[in-house]
C-alpha cells in the first residue's frame, strides 16, 4: 500500500472492498469499488434479512416454533409500541417504521464483524433515509390535513384574537417551517455521527497495538449499545413525527 | 493572527464548550430520571425508554458540533 505524503488524520478500518480495490489498483473495477462500498455492504445486509424472512417464514405453523417464534415476539413488540402512540391507525405504518427499525439495527450490527464496514457511518446513507422518512410524513400530514388544514398545523392553529395579528401567524410559520426542514438534517447526522465516531475510535485504539486490548474490548460492548440505541432513536423519531401530524379530531386520549 | 492560530485555538475551546453544556444538560436529565425511579421503582422500564430518548437527542447536539469540527480541522 502506498504511503501518502501526510498521514490521514481520520483513522479508518480497512474493509473487504477496500483492500479488494488496493490489490486491483490501477483498474476502473476498483474505483468504482471504493465508491460504492456502502451500497454493496447495504445490499449484502438487505440479503441477510431477506433470507431470514424467508427462513422465518418458511412452514408456518399455527403454534410457533423457534426462529418463527422470535421473529413474532420482535414484530408483536415493534407493533404493540407503535399502536400505542399511534392508536388502532398506526397499524398502517408498522411496515415502514418496524423496516426502518431492522433494517438500521443491521447495518449498525454489520459494521462490528471484522472486515466489514456499517453503511451507515457513511452521510449519503443516513442522509436517503432521513428523507424517505421527511416525504413520507410531509405527504401523510398533507393528505390526512388537506392542503389549507396543512398550513394551518404549520401556523400553529391560530383562532381568536391571535389570528388578526397578522405577524404571529406568520412568525409561527416560519418558525415550524424551519423546524420541519431541519428534521432531516438533525435525523441524519445524528445516526451518522454516532455510528462513524464509534468506528472511528475503535480503529484508532487498534492503533494501539496490544497494550490497548481491555479499553478495545469495553469500547465495543460499548459501541454494540449505541448502536442498538440509535436505531432506536431513529425509528422512535419517526413515530413521534407521524403522531405530530396525524392529529385526530375527536377526543381520543391514551 | 491568522486563520490558523485562531481555528487551532477556538476549535477546542469551542468543543468543550459544547461539552460543557451537553454535561450539564445529561446531568440534569439522569439525575431527574433518578428521582422518579426513587418515587415509583416498578415504573422502571418506561423511565429508562424516556431517559435513553431524551439522553441521545441531547447528546446528538455536541455530535453535531463535532461533525463541523472534523469539517475544520483539515483547514488548519
Amino acid at each position: 500500500m502506498t504511503e501518502a505524503h501526510t498521514p490521514n488524520p481520520i483513522p479508518e478500518f480497512p474493509n473487504v472492498l477496500s483492500i479488494l480495490a488496493d490489490k486491483l489498483e490501477g483498474q476502473p473495477v476498483a474505483h468504482f469499488l471504493l465508491q460504492w462500498e456502502s451500497i454493496i455492504f447495504s445490499l449484502l445486509v438487505i440479503a441477510i434479512l431477506a433470507a431470514a424472512a424467508y427462513f422465518a417464514t418458511r412452514r408456518l405453523k399455527m403454534v410457533p416454533h423457534r426462529f418463527q417464534n422470535a421473529t413474532e415476539a420482535l414484530v408483536e413488540a415493534v407493533d404493540g409500541f407503535i399502536c400505542s402512540v399511534l392508536g388502532p391507525r398506526g397499524r398502517k405504518y408498522t411496515p415502514f417504521i418496524g423496516t426502518l427499525f431492522i433494517y438500521i439495527l443491521a447495518m449498525n450490527y454489520i459494521g462490528l464483524i471484522p472486515f466489514f464496514k456499517s453503511p451507515t457511518a457513511d452521510w449519503s446513507m443516513t442522509m436517503g433515509l432521513a428523507l424517505i422518512v421527511f416525504v413520507y410524513v410531509q405527504y401523510t400530514g398533507l393528505k390526512e390535513m388537506g392542503l389549507l388544514g396543512y398550513f394551518d398545523h404549520l401556523m400553529g392553529k391560530p383562532r381568536g384574537v391571535m389570528a388578526w395579528t397578522i405577524i404571529m401567524p406568520i412568525f409561527m410559520f416560519t418558525l415550524h417551517l424551519l423546524g420541519e426542514l431541519i428534521r432531516p438534517f438533525s435525523l441524519s447526522l445524528r445516526l451518522r455521527s454516532n455510528i462513524w465516531g464509534d468506528d472511528m475510535l475503535l480503529a484508532m485504539l487498534a492503533g494501539f497495538g496490544l497494550k490497548g486490548l481491555p479499553v478495545l474490548f469495553l469500547n465495543t460492548l460499548f459501541v454494540i449499545l449505541a448502536a442498538t440505541i440509535q436505531a432506536v432513536i431513529f425509528s422512535l423519531l419517526t413515530l413521534i413525527y407521524f403522531a405530530l401530524v396525524l392529529v385526530h379530531e375527536e377526543g381520543e386520549q391514551h | 493572527m491568522d486563520y490558523k492560530f485562531a481555528l487551532a485555538f477556538g476549535l477546542p475551546i469551542g468543543l468543550g464548550i459544547a461539552a460543557l453544556g451537553v454535561g450539564m444538560g445529561l446531568g440534569r436529565a439522569v439525575g431527574s430520571a433518578m428521582e422518579a425511579l426513587g418515587r415509583q421503582p416498578d415504573a422502571m422500564t418506561k423511565i429508562l425508554i424516556v431517559m435513553v430518548t431524551g439522553c441521545a437527542l441531547i447528546e446528538a447536539i455536541v455530535i453535531y458540533v463535532m461533525v463541523f469540527a472534523y469539517g475544520l480541522v483539515g483547514k488548519i
